[in-house]
């Protein structure tokens, strides 16, 4: 069932790839939002539902990141740091940690708000490093953030966490058990992401950004103030994890600083490198596909294996084998991702296409 | 001040693992311009052949009296040579052709090799830290206010040894100043008759044996190893090529025992929760004012 | 007033001096070149102007704001725009790309335009995409307009960065070399070319090898030899400057 739904996303994703008539497009963005929508009423259960709510949570935090990585071309190893970030903001806020109980609506946007902020905090001493030594930074920004909620134990509920965190309402109507609400708010989430994600690259902003990308002497050069469109990639591209991270953590109803770990961070750059780095759409795709293969994929095959060898295996080990081989496969025979943009296309594959184009 | 003189020692054992891995990081950022990520798991995989060797020579009831020394002699160079060409495979299949891919690429694929080691190890070792044998004898001997372990003064001594020989490698013989040569300017190296290829692959073999020394003395030092062992001290060792300027063999040395001494003072001071905190704060800090590192120069950009 | 006023500039590098004591003045509206053989500090000091490097000693004003200090950003916001000797355009990006992000200075949407695309930021971008288009074909480029930039021929992709240069609108143009790898028609066209920008009201400042383009096209020429002005004057003075034989003797150009 769950495959169904997200074949059929991933199959429209790549119609809308290979249709370059604007109308096309259209119609088929509209189908599947009416299909997804929809559909839930006659076909599938909470449990797919449940995935399929995590899996739009990722899409969302790819899209996030693909904004910093994909659009302005700045490797950020520490993006999970934003998605606590917006996680604690709901767990302290809307629990009886403190008892406050702020609504969930509001706590979206704070959230938003303070991943930017955060985001803008750590941009702004950073962004001047190039590269690699960019990624290292934010990787150590992302270690030392779970790291901070961990050790703060008074407010955060050190390595346990925050538990029992507060059922979001909508006018007055609990979410209650049901995680269709989620489902929902989610899928709301990435139609915004998807607008904001093409809003941005088609402008002002967006062209700076690919000036970035590829020659930032030439950029400046233009009169592109690098330092201040850097940050607002970084604040962006945060918001959308902190966004992100008020879902996860309403879904979930506990926090704790486990969940927010390098491989996280990892788990959603191996999104954007599968999918093809730049691309919205691909990148839509990259996180479905991995999110499946994690949540129902693998326990899938895991169980199959243990009813037919009688075994207790745990594949569930195998997370990481499989986020590294999708990074290095990726990087040496498609480094385009599978469905990747006309630029970044290019930019990796310089040699052989100049060739074919002489 | 028996508890300074305690972490004092502390440290420099600390840092003396740090500063061998971070060798490592060193040599091959200085030819390449990579962090090659997977490096601390090399380190790992050392520590795991190690203690391999030595729990099967255990159960076979090799290690006394001589057949310790050969013991642990076999197990160090089996370490050593296991890591070098773990490194050089490594360098081999993932790394050689990106070379003129875009900058990204090579991090990107070296994080990928670091998560796929790690959950190899994994598979292979579990998910549990496995205790070290603890085969070399640690009489504390005391000097003044100062107790050290014997296996400390080994550890530290074994390190030190390594790190002067690899000095007088890299100034002196021949592949040592084609790596010099390499790191400073590819192609001109290559005019002179150089072979790039192969200087870049004994610069990994080189490496990776540093790595192996490292886990040997990681696995002695900590007495256990653990799948996730080479993230953590990966991380502090690329920490301290940085504080000491990247790409500077004196540097790495000095960040390692720095970093060490980081470590083993802010988990006394403040507790070891915040160590962590302390490593990656000193890291942003030293990137942010001062990237070229303590010993480090920096260079304009060319236009 | 002039337009760009050196007096006195001085830049060296540890012990090497690169440039020292360089003073002239370009008015508005001139086309101005500088020449001198290999190594006479022509792109050093191009690279002053645009604060790649930062001078040493005297000052250097553009409309009469002294540039001391400013970053490479904000002298392009004095209006200051160039063409680089080894281009750097943006080339996995189409040609009409570059150019719009040469427009970047002349726009004026903000972040939350960007993010919203408001109603501002849809009537820049088609304002910006016909004006790119516009001077494609000014520069006599058009048809290249979807085609990556690095995919073109070379001659076009100088004519993309001059083009690109221009889209900010600048007061002063400095080119490194636009004439470098191009043949004789290219070249013929590329005077024409930058007669026409300066008919439209940029100043042109120029450095190049070539010496017939350079007494052809210019009005007023500084020569450098060694990091040092050995003459100025216009294209006859030039050609008669002892100083000057002299220093292209054995490298007649």
């Amino acid at each position: 069932m769950i495959y169904t739904y997200a074949l059929v996303a991933i199959a429209a994703c790549v119609a809308i790839e290979r249709f370059h008539n604007r109308r096309a497009k259209t119609t088929i963005v509209l189908v599947l939002a009416v299909f997804l929508a929809v559909a839930p009423r006659f076909y599938g259960n909470d449990a797919v539902f449940s995935v399929l709510a995590d899996a739009a949570v990722y899409v969302m935090l790819a899209l996030g990141l693909n904004i910093v990585v994909g659009f302005a071309g700045l490797l950020d190893l520490g993006y999970a740091a934003f998605f606590a970030i917006g996680a604690y903001t709901y767990g302290m806020l809307a629990s009886p940690q403190f008892g406050l109980h702020l609504p969930f609506w509001v706590l979206l946007f704070l959230a938003a708000a303070l991943a930017a902020l955060f985001g803008a905090l750590l941009g702004a001493p950073t962004l001047r490093l190039h590269g690699d030594y960019l990624a290292i930074v934010t990787l150590g920004f992302g270690e030392i953030v779970p790291q901070i909620f961990q050790n703060l134990t008074k407010y955060t509920g050190g390595p346990n966490g925050i538990a029992a965190l507060d059922v979001p309402t909508f006018f007055g109507h609990s979410f209650g058990a049901s995680v269709m609400p989620y489902y929902y708010i989610a899928l709301f989430g990435i139609a915004a992401a998807l607008w904001l994600s093409r809003n941005l690259r088609e402008s002002r902003l967006g062209r700076a950004w690919m000036a970035i990308r590829e020659d930032e002497l030439a950029a400046k050069h233009a009169g592109i103030d690098i330092l201040r469109s850097k940050l607002a990639a970084f604040a962006i591209g945060a918001s959308f994890s902190g966004i992100g991270g008020v879902l996860f953590a309403a879904k979930l109803a506990l926090v704790s600083p486990d969940l927010f770990g390098f491989q996280v961070s990892v788990l959603i750059v191996s999104m954007l490198v599968l999918g093809g780095m730049g691309n919205i759409v691909g990148v839509v795709v990259g996180s479905l596909l991995l999110t499946i293969v994690n949540s129902a994929l693998l326990p899938q095959i895991n169980s199959l294996v243990d009813a037919t060898f009688h075994t207790t295996v745990d594949l569930s080990n195998l997370h990481f084998l499989i986020y590294g081989a999708i990074l290095v496969g990726i990087m040496l025979f498609r480094p385009e991702g599978l469905l990747p943009n006309r630029e970044r296309r290019a930019e990796l594959h310089h040699a052989g296409e100049a060739a074919a184009d002489a | 001040m028996h508890e300074f003189l305690a972490q004092l020692a502390n440290g420099v054992e600390l840092g003396a693992i740090y500063a061998l891995i971070a060798l490592g990081y060193t040599l091959v950022y200085g030819i390449l311009e990579l962090i090659n990520f997977a490096h601390g798991d090399v380190y790992t995989f050392g520590s795991f052949v190690a203690l391999g060797i030595l729990v099967g020579l255990r159960a076979a009831g090799a290690l006394h009296g001589a057949g310790l020394v050969l013991g642990i002699t076999a197990a160090l160079v089996a370490a050593i040579l296991a890591s070098a060409l773990l490194n050089a495979g490594i360098e081999r299949l993932a790394y050689r052709r990106l070379r003129k891919a875009p900058r990204l690429a090579p991090l990107i694929t070296a994080i990928g090799v670091s998560f796929i080691l790690e959950n190899l190890i994994e598979l292979w070792q579990g998910s549990a830290p496995v205790p070290f044998p603890n085969v070399i004898p640690n009489p504390q001997l005391q000097f003044g206010e100062l107790e050290v372990g014997v296996q400390q003064i080994v550890v530290v001594a074994l390190a030190i040894v390594t790190m002067v020989a690899l000095h007088f490698f890299v100034q002196r013989s021949k592949l040592g100043k084609a790596m010099r040569a390499v790191a400073q300017d590819r192609d001109a190296a290559s005019l002179v008759g150089i072979n790039v290829d192969r200087t870049i692959a004994m610069t990994f073999l080189i490496a990776g044996a540093l790595a192996g020394v490292a886990g040997f003395v990681g696995g002695v030092s900590f007495g256990s190893a653990w799948f996730l062992n080479g993230f953590g001290a990966g991380l502090r060792a690329f920490t301290a090529a940085v504080l000491g300027g990247i790409g500077n063999i004196a540097g790495a040395m000095l960040g390692g025992f720095l970093i060490g001494l980081l470590e083993s003072f802010s988990t006394w001071l403040i507790g070891g929760q915040w160590s962590n905190v302390a490593v990656f704060s000193v890291l942003i800090l030293v990137l942010v004012f001062r990237p070229s590192g303590l010993l480090g120069e920096t260079l304009p950009e060319k236009v | 007033m002039s337009l760009l006023a050196l007096s006195g500039v001085g830049k060296r590098f540890g012990a090497l001096s690169a440039l020292s004591n360089v003073s002239f003045e370009v008015e508005e509206g001139a086309i101005f070149g500088i020449i001198g053989p290999n190594g006479a500090g022509k792109s050093t000091l191009f690279n002053l102007l645009t604060a790649i490097y930062r001078f040493d000693e005297g000052s250097i004003s553009v409309g009469g704001v002294s540039i001391a200090g400013l970053s490479t950003q904000r002298i392009a916001r004095l209006g200051v725009a160039r063409t680089f000797q080894n281009l750097r355009l943006f080339g996995n990006a189409s040609a009409l790309a570059n150019v719009m992000v040469g427009e970047h200075l002349i726009l004026g949407s903000t972040i939350f335009d960007s993010l919203l695309n408001t109603g501002k930021e849809r009537r820049e971008r088609a304002e910006a995409e016909r004006r790119a288009r516009e001077l494609l074909r000014f520069v006599g480029i058009s048809g290249v307009e979807e085609q990556f930039a690095r995919n073109l021929p070379y001659g076009t992709q100088r004519r993309l960065e001059i083009a690109r240069a221009l889209a900010a609108r600048p007061r002063l143009l400095l080119l490194d070399e636009p004439a470098a790898g191009l043949n004789p028609s290219e070249k013929h066209e590329l005077i024409s070319l930058i007669r026409a920008i300066r008919d439209a009201g940029t100043t042109v400042l120029l450095i190049e090898h070539d010496m017939g383009l350079v007494m052809n096209l210019c009005e007023r020429i500084v020569v450098l030899d060694y990091g040092e002005m050995i003459a100025e004057g216009a294209p006859q003075e030039i050609r008669e400057h002892p100083r000057v034989i002299e220093a292209y003797l054995g490298a007649p150009a």
